[in-house]
């Protein structure tokens, strides 16, 4: 299968074509066979007569027919977003005189798109002609094969090729998510979030006598009047903070791209969005299996590595029932633990009662939305009775651990059910 | 708003305009007229070889049947042809599933052929009227050419350029059908060494349409 990098122009392939008659073809045939069949059998000349159209057009219709075209294809994007939009690029050459149909065979998850001017999805005519797509599911996929159909000029033979299309990168869809949980406690870092202790920053904290030393044009003289000292106001300092986002992959259950590791992933995106946006370091912990882990980090360039490491969670798939404890190098001191799950793997329960004791702040985004299929008729009346109880003993035994844990759809933004923390500073105590 | 004309009439003039408008943009561009046209096409011509009714024998009524329930396939294959197959992947339900498998068939099975063989077999069953006959022919091969034109054509003006180039060959074709059926009027035609020669000379051309058929 031919791979190259997108943006580079790539390479002509030879593609050899095999010749079939068409469908038209088929048809006049059988008109011109069963008509002189009719003929020699029941010696009626009018028969011969009705299939002279077919015979005379099947034998004008013929002429030299190339073997082989030299196709060039790639894609416009070799990365992209689930739902945006890319397109299959292909030029066919070395079929000149002849009309050139392609046809997008999509594989998993490739949804072909209506083309311009009311072009059918997944087909377009033309030498030079692009397939637009978009991708449904995040994940390493692969595109399918693009079909080269040249036919004749009356349409009568059929010269088909297959040229297998290079993959691409999905990555899941980022939720949307404009506010940010801050910790009431940051470490020693410039950033963005406003902290409780004085500092140089831009946010309004009091006002105070002024002693020697201070700036002069930090002085309130509002102030200074009726109070009959100098005063002088005073800033709140500005800080960055350590987010490291964990997302269980350990269980999932849900329709294909609407699963609990969907929606888990979505909401990491978003997070990791929103955090790199406000210029915090942002950590990428999955799990499931075993945890794999990528260290904090700054910057656009950053996303794209958490984004990678998302999709690695789909080839994870080995398993490891003896772990429960994340590894002291994955998480720095004082930082926020977002964690994306449905919470129903007993090891990352422990997990996280674990990083509480050690004195974390936790925040649990529950991406259960409504009861797992678990079958129809009483067992399953049953079976789903206790799941729920289970789902909410282990709500109710985090929370009263001091892990707060919200419910989210995957649907609405995130902003709503993070409202209560991003209103104030999440406190963490030990 | 036009004096004298009630309040609101205006209003659904210009929505009767627009809807006309977006109509007729749809009909000029859709490949709809196409398939209506190969669909009432392939009915005139089983209702021609069917005329006039119970001179076919026995096997009238029946080819009469096969022929409709073809030529009805052949048109729902063309109206569904830009019908996307549904995604069968992972575990879909019984109706996606039934969905999926009719539309293969529809889309695998020769409907048009069988359609052409039924008309084909229905003539042959009537006694020899050799005008009713080429006519049968000109409907046939204009049948043969709208399910070609529904299935291929894409944009308007295409179907009158891909016709173009073959006026020629089939102008000549048809003529050679006008000269077939004159000749059959004359009498002896078809028996004796005129026969003879007649059912050679088919033959070869029937060999030879297989052999011009052949890819490459």
């Amino acid at each position: 299968m031919p791979d190259h990098p997108p943006g580079a122009p790539a390479p002509a392939t030879d593609l050899s074509l095999s010749w079939s008659v068409s469908p038209h073809a088929r048809r006049l045939l059988t008109l011109a066979v069963a008509a002189l069949a009719i003929a020699i059998g029941t010696g009626r000349p009018e028969f011969a007569g009705l299939a002279a159209p077919a015979v005379l057009l099947l034998a004008a219709g013929r002429r030299a027919r190339p073997a082989q075209v030299q196709v060039t294809a790639g894609l416009t994007a070799s990365r992209l977003v689930e739902g945006e939009r890319a397109a299959v690029t292909l030029a066919v050459r070395g079929a000149d005189g002849y009309s050139v149909h392609l046809v997008l065979r999509p594989a998993f998850a490739i949804v072909p798109l209506p083309g311009p001017g009311g072009q059918r999805p997944g087909h377009a005519a033309g030498r030079d002609a692009a397939l637009p797509f978009t991708v449904r599911r995040w994940g390493r996929r692969r595109t399918g094969s693009a079909e080269i159909i040249v036919r004749d000029r009356w349409r009568l033979a059929e010269g088909r090729a297959v040229y297998g299309l290079p993959g691409l990168d999905c990555y899941p869809r980022p939720a949307v998510q404009q506010t940010r949980v801050v910790l009431s406690r940051l470490p020693q870092r410039l950033g963005e979030h406003t902290a409780r202790a004085a500092g140089e920053g831009a946010e309004f904290g009091g006002v105070r006598e002024y002693v020697p030393g201070d700036r002069q044009r930090s002085i309130n003289w509002p102030a200074t009047t009726r109070r009959g000292r100098l005063q002088v106001n005073t800033f709140q300092a500005e800080r960055s903070q350590d987010v490291i986002i964990l997302v269980d992959a350990a269980w999932d259950e849900g329709e294909p791209g609407d699963t609990v590791v969907d929606r888990a992933l979505r909401g990491a995106a978003g997070a990791a969005r929103a955090y790199l946006a406000a210029r915090d370091r942002v950590g990428f912990i999955s799990y499931r299996s075993q945890a794999r882990w990528l260290v904090p980090g700054l910057g656009q360039r950053h996303y794209y590595r958490i984004a990678e490491a998302m999709l690695a969670v789909e080839r994870d798939r080995s398993y490891d029932p003896g772990f429960a404890r994340l590894p002291r190098a994955a998480l720095p001191p004082g930082a926020l633990i977002l964690v994306f799950s449905p919470l129903a793997d007993p090891r990352l329960v422990e997990t996280l009662r674990d990083l509480r004791q050690r004195g974390f702040a936790v925040l649990i985004v529950d991406v259960q939305a409504g009861d797992p299929w678990l079958g129809r008729g009483r067992t399953a009346r049953l079976a789903h009775r206790l799941w729920r109880m289970e789902h909410q003993a282990i709500r109710f035994s985090l929370r009263e651990l001091g892990v707060p844990v919200v419910q989210w759809d995957g649907q609405q933004s995130l902003d709503l059910p993070l409202a209560p923390f991003a209103r104030r500073a999440l406190v963490t105590r030990r | 708003m036009i004096a004298g004309q009630p309040p609101g009439q205006a209003g659904r003039d210009g929505w009767r305009a627009s809807w006309r408008a977006g109509w007729r943009v749809w009909w000029r561009h859709s490949t709809a007229r196409l398939v209506l046209t190969a669909a009432l096409l392939g009915a005139a011509c089983l209702v021609w070889a069917a005329t006039p009714p119970g001179s076919a024998g026995p096997a009238g009524p029946a080819l009469v049947t096969l022929g409709a329930c073809c030529l009805a396939g052949s048109a729902a294959r063309l109206a569904l042809a830009g019908v996307p197959r549904p995604d069968t992947a992972g575990y879909p339900g019984p109706l996606t599933r039934l969905a999926a498998w009719a539309l293969d068939l529809l889309r695998r099975l020769p409907w048009a052929e069988a359609a052409l063989l039924a008309v084909l077999a229905l003539e042959a069953l009537h006694p020899a009227r050799p005008w009713h006959t080429a006519l049968l022919g000109v409907a046939l091969t204009g049948y043969l050419f709208a399910v070609h034109l529904a299935e291929s054509s894409s944009g308007r003006g295409e179907s009158a350029a891909l016709l173009r180039g073959q006026a020629p060959v089939l102008a000549a074709g048809l003529g050679l059908l006008v000269l077939a059926a004159g000749s059959a009027l004359l009498p002896g035609a078809g028996t004796g060494p005129a026969g003879a020669g007649l059912r050679a000379a088919a033959a070869v051309a029937a060999l030879l349409a297989c052999a011009l058929a052949a890819p490459v």
